[in-house]
């Protein structure tokens, strides 16, 4: 047995030693692989939602709970409106943060700025519409242990609906919120000029890896609670 | 970087190229999702539904591959980080299969060795009343359900 | 673009600040003062959770008697001192969270990673000393919590350190299940930080920081093993937060995520209804089955290198350990429900699940093989370390055979919640891995204080422990066998159980001995750190791996010149008649290749 030879130069430059296997720096491993444990943070809520969902006998229809958007007239019918507008809120915000990274590989600080701002109004107006979601839901009487909604075939819900709903929606806006919080921080380095000083933008692409795995979440949370 | 031929500028040029490409393509799918969601309401073959729900699933699953494949830039990295992060998804599979099929036995278990949770499940209860606020926590509950389970 | 600067930029920190005592022993940054901060505190909870065993023992062996200065230790938990029931089952469920989590997870590879990942892979420090610093102070944060928690009026949580609904999430369910209960989550929570902060750490650092030549298979399996850890804990400590959170919503906010179709005398039937007790069992059996092999796996890396050490022999099949260690870390994923055979499990489920727990049995076979072919013929010292690394392998031979019964559903049934589950993981995981910190401590204790530990003292501590972990843990087999069941406050009103009363006396008698002999272990490694024998060499075990070509005490930043580069993997022992070429020698022209 021999750990001399190698299967490839290639690999055996990547993999020799005194350098990153992935030509990235370590900050950035450490962002990809904190997302994966939160991957599976989120994982295991919508497993869990799924398994409580599996072993109840009947479950609202979402699109008879999710019907009203704002300043629309009491007791209108409009399902996937509201949330639609959300989804493309925060891929709209995503393409911005995109385009911040890559303003950043550029050296291009004014990009950077703009699209910066961009994303953090993008991520404000989203927490804006779930709060709006939130409040009009819980003025219907739904609540983490109170569910005011029926089961689509009209027999009583158990309150898991609303439990799971305020629990994983409500920890996706916290993970928003912090990613909200960590562009402004972001912004205020940019308009600094720290990053002009140290040369390069790689902050700005750990936290938009962090930004758009918040949109990726949001793609499981909007299909499993909204459309399935 | 990666994007490796050209000068800067056509590869900044072919980078947007690319964002636009891939926004197109996820409101696209964004929109087909929708579609299908809308041709759900009123739905009443159980197979259809499942296959919506199916194919819903499945543009789920291409949006995320997306996202994570162009805006978070995985797809242009080194194959060996590329590697390290997708291998351990897969451990997701036996993660969803194992909780949703017991949570699925429980469902069936329960119904056939618990008579009253089954007889809940089939009596229908009227409509609340709009707004009703939060007086208790279980409201829409049937009065029977706080009386111990005598029927096993 | 000045990536590349970036990529190498950490190494060229200089090093030479003046510490403070705050800064040099408190918040330090250094890799291998937080190892020591790590091990200490690991040390201190061990013996708090050593002394809980003794205490609960007292109770099984005796449990008509009464000690009098019980009372004046325990107060009102110990009344007229006889341990009361509530007392028991507190230090039954401390016992187990402190040993598991504190002890053999931040104790073992907290300690050690931090200190040989550096050293061994031929870096100046982590790759975020800062983040290893708070890793550390999370941890604390949440010892103080979790101790915290035993001085609070209604006592600590004592549901058993599963912590399964609805005791853990009703708070009137009992009296730990109040706010003795809040502590245990929010402590279990920082914990959860603490282990995400240092395994991001170790991952980054193993991958991204090695030194040139270093390639991945020229790391020493400690190495692999503890990258493999930091990965099981990276990935399923998650799912046990998300558990903890959904917990915290029904103890707080009148969920019902686990809690259904509760009826209490006296109170009537609870409210809650549709969740799924099976649910919480699931996400924590999630984290709990790999968090097995999180406490064994560092115990096997270390196990495994200094047995080639100390057999002045190369380890026996490098590669088929490498993937011995991999297997096992997949196949902690997918067996976690052999936990739950009996709590409602879909049966065929079960099934699938037993298929997947047996497989296990194949990469432990091959890892135990390669360590009995690396005694094989070889020259072996038998060191205090070397002791405990082949008492460790005797361990996991013997506790994994049960192992291989208890995956089996049907005989489950029968044996499931008994003395046997009991005698099973604590030889395989608890003493074992227990084994392979000691080994650990007394190989490493040179490179971390300078100093030897004293021998004699060492033999004695072994000696004893591996008789005494053979004589407490073996006869829980039969008493388990025979249906005797854990968690129980007392036997002796059972007829059936009454045979075993002289067993368990004897049980207890041991298993104070043994806790007496691990304050021996203590006093030796406190009065080494100031008196024991200076090391006078920089490889006093003329070992290959790149710590020992540091020096005696070397300062933050390892090595005071340049990081030596690799040329060699770590076990070239005996090699062309010579005894141990270190893996910074350059391979000569006439060598022949391993």
């Amino acid at each position: 047995m021999s750990t001399t030879t190698t299967a490839s130069p290639t690999e055996a430059k990547s993999w020799g030693g005194g350098k990153s296997p992935f030509n990235a720096e370590y900050g950035k491993v450490m962002m990809w692989y904190f997302l994966m444990s939160d991957a599976f943070t989120f994982g295991a809520f919508l497993i869990s939602y799924g398994t409580v969902r599996f072993s109840t006998n009947g479950w609202p229809d979402p699109n008879a709970v999710f019907k009203s958007f704002p300043f629309a007239p009491e007791g209108v019918n409009a399902p996937l409106v509201f949330v639609s507008v959300m989804t493309f809120i925060l891929i709209v915000s995503s393409v911005t943060m995109v385009l911040a990274v890559q303003a950043g590989k550029n050296m291009d600080k004014q990009g950077v700025v703009r699209n910066m701002i961009l994303t953090i109004i993008g991520g404000i107006a989203f927490l804006s519409c779930q709060a709006w979601e939130w409040n009009h839901l819980f003025h219907e009487g739904a609540w983490w242990g109170a569910n005011p909604f029926l089961n689509a075939d009209g027999t009583a819900s158990s309150t898991n609906f609303t439990n799971f709903f305020f629990t994983i929606t409500g920890f996706h806006g916290f993970h928003v919120f912090s990613g909200v919080v960590i562009n402004i921080i972001m912004l205020i380095m940019t308009l600094m000029d720290k990053f002009e000083q140290r040369g390069h933008y790689l902050m700005i692409e750990k936290a938009g890896l962090y930004w758009h795995f918040v949109d990726l979440v949001w793609v499981f949370v909007f299909t499993i609670f909204y459309l399935l | 970087m990666s994007h490796s031929h050209g000068t800067p500028a056509e590869q900044h040029a072919a980078v947007i190229a690319e964002i636009k490409k891939v926004t197109i393509i996820l409101s696209v799918l964004t929109i087909v999702e929708l579609i299908i969601g809308f041709a759900m309401i009123g739905m009443t073959s159980d197979f259809l539904r499942l296959a919506a729900k199916g194919t819903i699933v499945i543009l789920m699953m291409a949006k995320a591959f997306y996202i994570v494949a162009y805006f978070m830039h995985l797809k242009h990295e080194v194959k060996n980080l590329i590697m390290t992060i997708v291998v351990p998804l897969a451990l997701f599979i036996w993660f969803i299969i194992a909780f949703l099929a017991d949570g699925n036995s429980y469902k069936n278990l329960r119904n056939k060795y618990d008579r009253h949770y089954q007889e809940q499940a089939t009596i229908k209860v009227e409509k609340k009343e709009h707004g009703a606020k939060h007086e208790g926590t279980h409201e829409v509950k049937p009065a029977d359900a706080h009386e111990a389970p005598a029927s096993h | 673009m000045s990536h590349e600067a970036v990529l190498h930029g950490h190494d060229d920190h200089s090093h030479e600040h003046h510490d403070t005592f705050l800064t040099k022993y408190v918040f330090s940054q250094d890799h291998k003062m937080i190892a020591k901060q790590f091990l200490i505190t690991g040390m201190v909870w061990a013996v708090l959770g050593g002394l809980m065993s003794v205490l609960f023992r007292l109770q099984l062996g005796y449990p008509e008697a009464s000690f009098p200065w019980l009372e004046s230790l325990l107060g009102k938990w110990a009344k007229g001192g006889q341990i009361t029931p509530e007392a028991y089952y507190a230090l039954v469920t401390t016992h187990g969270t402190v040993l598991v989590f504190f002890v053999l997870t931040a104790g073992l590879s907290g300690t050690f990673a931090n200190f040989l990942i550096p050293l061994q892979i031929g870096a100046r420090d982590m790759a975020s000393p800062f983040m290893n610093m708070l890793s550390y102070w999370f941890f604390f944060a949440a010892s103080i919590v979790m101790l915290s928690s035993m001085f609070v009026e209604t006592g600590p949580f004592s549901g058993g350190w599963t912590a399964y609904p609805p005791l853990s999430a009703l708070g009137d369910a009992s009296p730990g299940s109040k706010s003795g209960m809040d502590l245990w989550i929010i402590a279990m929570a920082l914990f959860v930080v603490s282990s995400l902060l240092g395994g991001l750490n170790y991952i980054a650092t193993i991958l991204n920081m090695r030194t040139k030549g270093m390639s991945m298979t020229r790391l020493p399996l400690t190495i692999w093993a503890l990258f493999f850890t930091a990965v099981l804990g990276v990935l399923s400590f998650p799912v046990l937060l998300s558990g903890l959170i959904l917990l915290i919503f029904d103890r707080n906010f009148g969920t019902s995520f686990y809690l259904s179709d509760i009826f209490v005398n006296g109170v009537g039937a609870l409210s809650n209804e549709g969740g799924s007790a099976i649910l919480y069992q699931h996400l924590f059996w999630f984290l709990g089955h790999p968090e097995v092999y999180i406490i064994l796996l560092p115990a096997m890396g270390m196990v495994s290198e200094i047995m080639s050490i100390n057999s002045r022999k190369p380890i026996f099949g490098y590669m088929a350990m490498l993937g011995s260690l991999f297997s096992i870390a997949v196949l902690a994923f997918l067996v976690w429900a052999h936990h739950m055979f009996v709590t409602g499990l879909n049966p065929f489920l079960g099934s699938v699940f037993v298929l997947l727990t047996l497989l296990i049995a194949v990469p432990s076979a091959i890892k135990v093989f390669n360590w009995l072919t690396t005694l094989w013929r070889g020259n072996i010292r038998f060191t205090p370390a070397m002791l405990f690394a082949i008492g460790f392998v005797s361990l996991f031979i013997s506790g994994g055979l049960t192992g291989i019964w208890l995956g089996n559903a049907a005989l489950d049934i029968h044996l499931h919640d008994t003395y046997f589950v009991i005698a099973h993981f604590h030889i395989v995981m608890g003493v074992a891995s227990m084994f392979g910190m000691f080994a650990g401590v007394y190989h490493w204790f040179p490179k971390m204080y300078g100093r030897h530990l004293n021998n004699s003292l060492g033999y004695i501590h072994f000696w004893i422990t591996m008789a005494g972990a053979y004589l407490i843990f073996w006869p829980m087999h039969y008493e388990g066998l025979a249906g005797m069941p854990r968690r129980y406050f007392d036997f002796s009103i059972w007829e059936s159980f009454k045979q075993f009363a002289e067993l368990n006396r004897f049980i207890s008698t041991v298993s104070m001995i043994v806790f007496a002999t691990q304050l021996l272990f203590l006093m030796n490694f406190f009065y080494s750190i100031f008196k024991g024998r200076r090391v006078t060499t920089k490889n006093p075990w003329l070992a290959n791996t790149l710590e020992w070509t540091t020096p005696i005490n070397p300062g933050h930043g390892n090595w005071p010149g340049e990081i030596p580069e690799v040329h060699r993997w770590p076990y070239d022992y005996s090699k062309d008649g010579v005894d141990f070429i270190p893996q910074d020698v350059p391979v000569g022209a006439d060598e022949t290749s391993h």
